[in-house]
């Protein structure tokens, strides 16, 4: 208990020099709350879906160059 | 260690983490505080890292076995702007990734999963999985073969590369990390003497630089050395590692400024390693040698004749580098993700038993890819270009999230992106989008090019 005691100060001390160096965003125990979620609006979705289908499709096309390469 | 607990009237947990982040950003403040030419330069030098590691991390085995083959193919012409014209995209995009990371604190795959909902965070988390774990197969694959030259077996350069990167983790410290890899990524410009052995022609060069020429023709064959020299120098990875870095490194809105100087700085000196490297293979053009198959070791082979041994042995041991350097810094995006995602502690100022899953997933990563290069019957080299052109195609999809989060008011208040910032970054999803079709055609109906043309 009496080492409690003493170890008590030097932790509130390194608390204020820590809280006093870093933004609150940046403490670790801060990046546990989530940010809130983002609507996405239609033009944004079929931009990422426009995407989404062409990286499919290319690496389709990937696949089948190594598999012509491979013969 | 557990976290040390401070109950105040805030509440507040402080752990490790946090003092030894703490610690780095006292002497960022204590630099800041003096004026004069010495107190910027030790600034400078306390903020640079995540740039120049990310760019030099990506003159990384592939990147550089690319170069070569461009040099050894096509000689000192339009590949070399070509090359200087990447990187340019390069620092448009890591760009955005130093402000949403300093405006934010958070990594980019975190923001993805929060901002846009778990189902494109899935989609983005596993582009980045499957790229990440084939480019570090490939890294292993450069390390073997570079090693290879000096004669060391297979079995032995891997187990050697594997004890490096795993060395590097052994401080816990992110700012020890991050010099210990600066100083063995500085090692990337061992092309430059190489490159000088070579005697290259500086008119051929000053006119190539300047006036694009001379162009070679349009051919599938270009247009994959196209691609494989596009994904050189801008990959996903580099967005989720820079952005995490930037993070763990601690930086702020007020270090932007340098963030962008870092940036700069790491893009100008791969781009002089990466330059290097197509003037040192260039003679093999001259020669009329084939690069047809060439791997690494083939390559410092070749050059042996040029060059010497001295030379050779430096072109193969920048290859080792490169592939070291890339190991360290993409298993640490993939466990950089994976600690984002999944709410683990992650960060290399974490102790061993506090962020057991961070160094186990970085360790998993790089254990993997080690182990299937030892696989025999392997087509390097081809393997080694399509996972460049694998990173083109993934990266317009990942540019698009970068682009919506860097313009997310809520998240980057005024530190959203200007128009012209915003006409660079669609330039390069535009242009990145339009390489993969042409890649696409290429495959799917070489003829055209003889149509227009081209061979």
């Amino acid at each position: 208990m009496s080492k409690r005691k003493e170890e008590t100060p030097d932790l509130l001390k390194d608390q204020s020099w820590v809280l006093s160096s870093l933004e609150h965003d940046q403490l670790a125990k801060a990046k546990k709350h989530f940010i809130p979620r983002r609507r996405l609006k239609g033009r944004e979705l079929v931009v990422l879906w426009g995407l989404r289908v062409y990286l499919i499709f290319m690496m389709a096309v990937v696949v089948y160059q190594v598999w012509v390469a491979s013969r | 260690m557990k976290p040390i607990a401070v109950q105040s009237e805030e509440s507040v947990v402080i752990t490790h983490e946090d003092i030894d982040r703490a610690h780095d950003r006292v002497r960022v403040f204590a630099a800041r505080s003096q004026r004069g030419f010495s107190s910027r330069a030790r600034l400078l030098w306390l903020l640079v890292g995540p740039g120049v590691l990310v760019m030099l991390g990506e003159n990384d085995g592939p990147s550089m076995l690319s170069y070569a083959a461009t040099g050894a193919k096509y000689g000192i012409g339009f590949f070399l702007p070509f090359v200087v014209l990447t990187f340019c995209m390069a620092c448009v995009v890591q760009e955005m990734t130093v402000r949403v990371g300093a405006a934010t604190h958070r990594g980019h795959a975190e923001l993805i999963f929060e901002r846009f909902g778990p189902f494109w965070g899935w989609f983005s988390l596993i582009d980045l999985g499957i790229g990440n774990f084939l480019t570090l197969i490939t890294e292993f694959i450069a390390i073997r073969a570079g090693m290879g030259f000096f004669g060391v077996p297979a079995w032995l350069a891997i187990l050697i590369a594997l004890t490096i990167v795993y060395a590097a983790l052994i401080t816990h410290r992110y700012w020890t990390w991050e010099r210990i890899t600066l100083a063995a990524a500085a090692f990337n410009l061992v092309f430059v003497p190489v490159a000088l052995m070579t005697h290259p022609d500086w008119r051929a060069v000053g006119h190539a630089l300047f006036f694009w020429q001379p162009r070679p023709e349009l051919s599938g064959e270009t247009v994959l050395i196209m691609l494989a020299d596009i994904g050189a120098t801008v990959t996903p990875w580099m967005l989720f590692f820079q952005q995490s870095a930037t993070v763990d490194k601690g930086l702020t809105t007020r270090d932007i400024q340098f963030g962008r100087i870092d940036t700069v700085l790491g893009a100008a000196l791969a781009s002089i390693a990466a330059l290097a490297t197509i003037l040192a293979t260039a003679p093999l053009a001259a020669h009329k040698m084939s690069a047809e198959n060439f791997q690494a070791a083939q390559f410092a082979q070749a050059l042996e004749p040029l060059i010497g041994r001295v030379g050779a042995s430096l072109f193969a041991l920048g290859i080792v580098e490169a592939g070291i350097v890339a190991a360290i810094t993409i298993s640490t995006s993939s466990a950089y993700a994976f600690g984002e995602v999944a709410h683990k502690p992650h960060s290399l100022n974490l102790p061993m038993r506090e962020g057991k899953s961070f160094y186990a997933v970085l360790t998993l990563c790089a254990l993997a890819a080690a182990v299937v290069v030892l696989i025999p019957g392997l087509p390097l080299v081809y393997v080694v270009l399509l996972v460049n052109v694998v990173a083109v195609l993934a990266m317009p999809p990942a540019l698009v999230f970068l682009y919506m989060l860097v313009n997310d008011k809520e998240i980057m208040g005024d530190l959203v992106s200007p128009l012209w910032a915003n006409v660079l970054s669609t330039a390069v999803v535009i242009a990145l989008t339009a390489a993969g079709v042409l890649f696409g055609i290429s495959v799917i109906a070489p003829n055209v090019f003889s149509v227009l043309g081209g061979k």
